[in-house]
C-alpha cells in the first residue's frame, strides 16, 4: 500500500516537476510580448472567469433538475444524497468549511479551481455520450450539456492565465493527468438503472463541484479587492 | 419506453425492500404533520451556510417526549463511515440539534438519523449537503423612497431599498444572494410578486395614491431553490394632491392663449380692415367722380352739381387744349353719303384736321368705367368736344358727356372722366357743364346751346347753373335718360338744340346702336345710376337745357343717322 502511494507520488512530482521545468505554456496567447491577445488586466480577468463559473453552476444545476424529473424517482433522491460522498473529486483535498477556505492561500484557491474544472473534463464527455442513449431525454439537457463542457474549457483557460498572471507559475492547461487514476468511467455502458443512477451522481456531484469553483473565485476575488474585509470573521 | 419501464419496475422492489428509508418524498424532510406519525425529522436548515440546525418531533410516541429519549446521529461518509451524536443539543429549544461552524462541511453530504438509543431503533433518517439546505435569514433594514408622482396625481413610483441579511456573508462573496420583492394593497390577499434582483434595491412602478401598501422582500441563494423568510412588512403610502393644482395652471394658459388669439385676430381685422373690406365686401362699383358723393349725384342738387362738376380737377384743360376736338369724333369714311355732306365735310375736315385718330369706345364691362377717347381734344374752335376718356386705369371714370368750348381755354374745362391722369386743374368754374349742340354753322362749327358764340363758344358758367337745372329736368322728364350699362359711353346724344348750341362729343368708333347711348346724367329724381345714357331722343330737348350736350344733326344726314344723332327741333 505504502509502496504503491509512494510509486503515485513520484509520479505526480515527476509530471508536475517536468512541466514546472520545461516552463511548456501550450496555450497560443504569448503572453505581453506577443501581440495576438488583446490584454486584459487582472482584474477584469478574474470577473470574466467569475462569471463564467456562475455560469456553468447554473446551468449544471439546469441540468441536475431536467434529469431528476425525467428519469430519477422521487425515492432515489434519497439514495443519491447518500451517495454523495462518492464524488471523485473528493479525492482533491480541498477545504469543505468556511473557516478553513478563509485560511487557504490564494495559490491553493485558484489551484483547487483548476483541479476541479480539469477532472470534470472527461466525465462530461461520457455524460454527453450517456445521455444521448436515452430515449426520451430532452434536447435541453443534450444541449446544455454540452454547453457546459464547451464552457468548462474556456473556464480552465481563465484559470490558467489567472494562475500564470497572479502566482507567476507555469501551468500546463491539459487535464490529461487525472485520466488514469481518476475515471472510473471505462468505456463500458451499463445498466439502465445503474446508468441513470450513476448519471444522476455524476450531475450532482458536478454541480456541487462547480458550486465550490464559484465559491473559490468570489472569495479570491474579495481577497484581490480588498483585503482587509475578507479577513476571517 | 422499456427503459422507463423496467425502471419503474425495480423502484418498486427497492421501495418494498428498502422500506422507511425511500417512503420519503421528494423533500428530504416528511412536512406533513401526521398526527398517528411517529417521531421524525421535521427539518434542518442552514442560515449562513456556516452551520446548520436540526429538528425532530416525537409525534404520537408521548412516551418519548422527553428530552433525551431521542437523538440525533449524523454521517459524513466523505470522513469516514461512523456516526457521530449530535454536537450540541440546544438548550433552549427543544428538540434541536446545532451543528456549529467546526462540524459543518459544505459540499458534503450528511445523513442524520434519528434514534432511540433504549431501543435502539432508527426513527428517521435524512441526507442531505448543507449548500442544498440554505435558507436565508430574511433581508433587514427596508425603506422606500418617492420617485415620482404622476401628473395627474394618481399614480406614483417608489424605490425600495434593503441590506442583505447580517447573518450571510455577502461581503467576502461567500453567499450570492438574489432578491425577491413582494407588496398588495394592505389586507389584500394577493401578493403582487417582482421578478429576481440580485441588488439590493428595486423600484415599483404604478402605484395608486391613497392606497396602502404593504412591501416585503425575501432571499435565497442564488441557483438554489430554497428561499428564506420574508422581511418584516413596510407600509408606503401616498396622499393623492388635489389634481385641481395640476389642471389650473393649464386652464389658465389655455385661457390667456385664446385671448391672445383673438387679440390678435382683431388686431388684424382692424389694421386690415380696408383690404379685408375688399376682400369680402367688394364695393359695388359706383359712378365715383373724384370728389363728389355719388349720393350727390343721385339727389343733390343742381346748381351743386354743377359747382361740383365744373370744379372737379379731373377736366383737364390740357386735355383739349392742343387737340382739335374734331378728333373726337369718329367718321364713318365708308358711307359716301357722308362725304358728300358739307357738314359732314366739315366735320370731316375737322377731323382730317387732326390727326386721324379715332376715338374709341371702349366697351368695357365694367360698369364704372368710363371709356375714355384719346385726350386729344379737337380744336377748341369748334364743338364742344367729347368728354371721353382712353384712359383704362381701372378707376371708376365717369364718361360725361361735357360741353366742350370751341375756346382751347375752354377746352380746359372740359369735363372730362373722372380720375383721369391727364387732367389738369379744373377750371370750370365758367362752363358749362351740358351743352346742348343746336346747330351747326356753315363753317363747320358746332353750336352749342344754350346761349354761347357761335365761332368760339365759351363755355361759362354763368347759365351754367341755369342749364343744369334745365338739364336736370330734362333728365327728369326721362327724354334723354336712360341706364347705362357697363358700357361706356362717349357720345352725347343730341338733345334739344338750342339758339346757342355747344357741340358735344360724338362717339367714336365701333358704332352701334347703344354708342349714343353714354351720357352721364343724373337724374334728379332718378335712382338710377349716375351713369345714365341717353338715347338718342327722337324728340329734342328743350333748348334752354344747355348743360346737356346733344349731338344734333343738322340734317338728317345718313352720317347724323350713322351716329344716331338726333335731330335737334328747332
Amino acid at each position: 500500500m505504502n509502496t504503491v502511494k509512494v510509486l503515485q507520488v513520484c509520479v505526480c512530482v515527476l509530471i508536475l516537476g517536468q512541466f514546472l521545468v520545461s516552463g511548456a505554456v501550450p496555450l497560443d496567447c504569448k503572453d505581453d510580448a506577443g501581440s495576438r491577445c488583446a490584454s486584459i488586466s487582472q482584474e477584469k480577468l478574474l470577473d470574466r472567469v467569475i462569471q463564467h463559473a456562475e455560469l456553468i453552476y447554473r446551468v449544471s444545476e439546469e441540468c441536475c433538475t431536467l434529469f431528476e424529473d425525467m428519469f430519477v424517482p422521487y425515492p432515489l433522491h434519497v439514495l443519491i444524497n447518500q451517495a454523495g460522498n462518492t464524488c471523485h473529486s473528493k479525492h482533491i483535498p480541498i477545504p469543505t468549511s468556511k473557516s478553513e477556505i478563509q485560511q487557504i492561500s490564494d495559490s491553493w484557491l485558484l489551484h483547487s479551481v483548476l483541479f476541479l474544472v480539469q477532472s470534470w473534463m472527461e466525465p462530461l464527455l461520457y455524460l454527453q455520450t450517456t445521455l444521448d442513449r436515452y430515449d426520451d431525454a430532452p434536447n435541453a439537457l443534450l444541449s446544455k450539456t454540452k454547453w457546459v463542457s464547451d464552457k468548462l474549457l474556456s473556464l480552465e483557460q481563465g484559470v490558467v492565465v489567472l494562475i500564470r498572471k497572479m502566482l507567476d507559475e507555469g501551468i500546463m492547461a491539459s487535464s490529461t493527468i487525472f485520466d488514469h487514476t481518476q475515471s472510473p468511467y471505462d468505456g463500458q455502458f451499463p445498466e439502465v438503472l445503474e446508468s441513470v443512477i450513476r448519471d444522476y451522481h455524476l450531475l450532482t456531484c458536478f454541480k456541487k463541484d462547480t458550486h465550490k469553483m464559484e465559491t473559490f473565485l468570489k472569495l479570491l476575488k474579495c481577497r484581490q479587492s480588498n483585503k482587509l474585509s475578507c479577513l476571517p470573521q | 419506453m422499456a427503459h422507463s419501464l423496467s425502471l419503474r419496475l425495480l423502484y418498486l422492489g427497492l421501495m418494498c425492500g428498502k422500506g422507511l428509508v425511500f417512503a420519503q418524498g421528494s423533500e428530504l424532510f416528511s412536512q406533513a404533520s401526521d398526527a398517528n406519525k411517529g417521531p421524525h425529522l421535521t427539518g434542518c436548515r442552514s442560515s449562513e451556510q456556516v452551520t446548520f440546525r436540526c429538528w425532530w418531533s416525537s409525534g404520537t410516541f408521548q412516551n418519548l417526549s422527553e428530552p433525551g429519549a431521542l437523538r440525533i446521529f449524523y454521517q459524513t461518509k466523505a470522513l469516514s463511515s461512523d456516526w457521530y451524536e449530535c454536537p450540541d443539543y440546544t438548550q433552549t429549544v427543544k428538540n434541536e440539534c446545532y451543528f456549529n461552524k467546526t462540524f459543518t462541511r459544505i459540499w458534503t453530504s450528511y445523513c442524520i438519523q434519528l434514534r432511540s438509543v433504549p431501543q435502539n431503533t432508527t426513527y428517521d433518517e435524512a441526507c442531505f449537503t448543507v449548500e442544498n439546505i440554505v435558507y436565508p435569514d430574511p433581508p433587514v433594514g427596508l425603506n422606500w423612497t418617492l420617485l415620482n408622482v404622476s401628473r395627474s396625481g394618481l399614480h406614483f413610483d417608489v424605490l425600495v431599498r434593503w441590506t442583505p441579511p447580517p447573518s450571510a456573508d455577502v461581503k467576502t462573496g461567500w453567499m450570492s444572494l438574489v432578491y425577491q420583492l413582494q407588496y398588495r394593497v394592505k389586507n389584500n390577499t394577493y401578493w403582487e410578486m417582482q421578478e429576481l434582483e440580485s441588488g439590493t434595491q428595486q423600484s415599483i412602478y404604478g402605484l395608486h395614491t391613497d392606497k396602502e401598501y404593504e412591501v416585503r422582500v425575501r432571499c435565497k441563494m442564488s441557483a438554489f431553490n430554497n428561499f428564506g423568510e420574508f422581511s418584516d412588512s413596510v407600509f408606503l403610502q401616498v396622499a393623492q394632491i388635489p389634481s385641481k393644482e395640476s389642471t389650473f395652471p393649464m386652464a389658465l394658459v389655455l385661457s390667456f392663449i385664446l385671448i391672445g388669439v383673438v387679440i390678435l385676430l382683431i388686431f388684424i381685422v382692424i389694421s386690415q380692415q380696408q383690404r379685408l373690406m375688399v376682400i369680402f365686401l367688394p364695393p359695388i362699383p359706383a359712378p365715383k367722380i373724384k370728389g363728389i358723393d355719388p349720393e350727390l349725384l343721385k339727389n343733390g342738387k343742381l346748381d351743386q352739381l354743377d359747382s361740383l362738376l365744373s370744379s372737379h380737377d379731373m377736366y383737364k384743360p390740357d386735355f383739349y387744349h392742343e387737340d382739335p376736338w374734331v378728333e373726337f369724333i369718329q367718321l364713318d369714311i365708308d358711307d359716301p353719303a357722308d362725304k358728300k355732306n358739307s357738314d359732314t365735310q366739315h366735320l370731316l375736315g375737322l377731323s382730317h384736321s387732326g390727326s386721324s385718330h379715332n376715338l374709341n369706345l371702349k366697351n368695357d364691362d365694367d360698369s364704372g368705367r368710363a371709356s375714355c377717347y384719346d385726350p386729344e381734344i379737337p380744336d377748341p374752335e369748334d364743338l364742344a368736344s367729347l368728354l371721353h376718356n382712353h384712359s383704362e386705369q381701372g378707376e371708376h371714370q365717369h364718361s360725361l358727356v361735357s360741353r366742350s368750348s370751341s375756346a382751347n381755354p375752354d377746352f380746359q374745362q372740359e369735363s372730362e372722366v373722372v380720375e383721369t391722369p391727364i387732367q389738369t386743374q379744373p377750371s370750370w368754374v365758367n362752363m358749362d357743364f351740358y351743352a346742348q349742340v343746336s346747330d351747326f354753322t356753315p363753317a363747320g362749327e358746332v353750336m352749342l346751346s344754350p346761349g354761347q358764340l357761335n365761332t368760339s363758344p365759351e363755355k361759362k358758367k354763368k347759365e351754367e347753373e341755369n342749364e343744369k337745372k334745365i338739364q336736370f329736368q330734362l333728365v327728369s322728364d326721362g327724354a334723354y335718360t336712360s341706364e347705362t350699362t357697363a358700357r361706356q359711353f362717349s357720345a352725347d346724344v343730341p338733345s334739344s338744340p338750342g339758339p346757342e348750341q355747344e357741340y358735344q362729343a360724338f362717339p367714336t368708333q365701333g358704332v352701334e346702336g347703344n354708342l349714343w347711348n353714354g351720357d352721364y346724367l343724373v337724374s334728379v329724381n332718378d335712382s338710377q345710376t349716375p351713369y345714365l345714357l341717353l338715347e338718342p331722343p327722337p324728340a329734342p330737348v328743350l333748348p334752354p337745357i344747355s348743360d346737356y350736350t346733344v349731338a344734333e344733326p343738322p340734317s338728317k344726314s345718313s352720317f347724323i343717322a350713322a351716329y344716331g344723332l338726333s335731330a335737334q327741333p328747332r
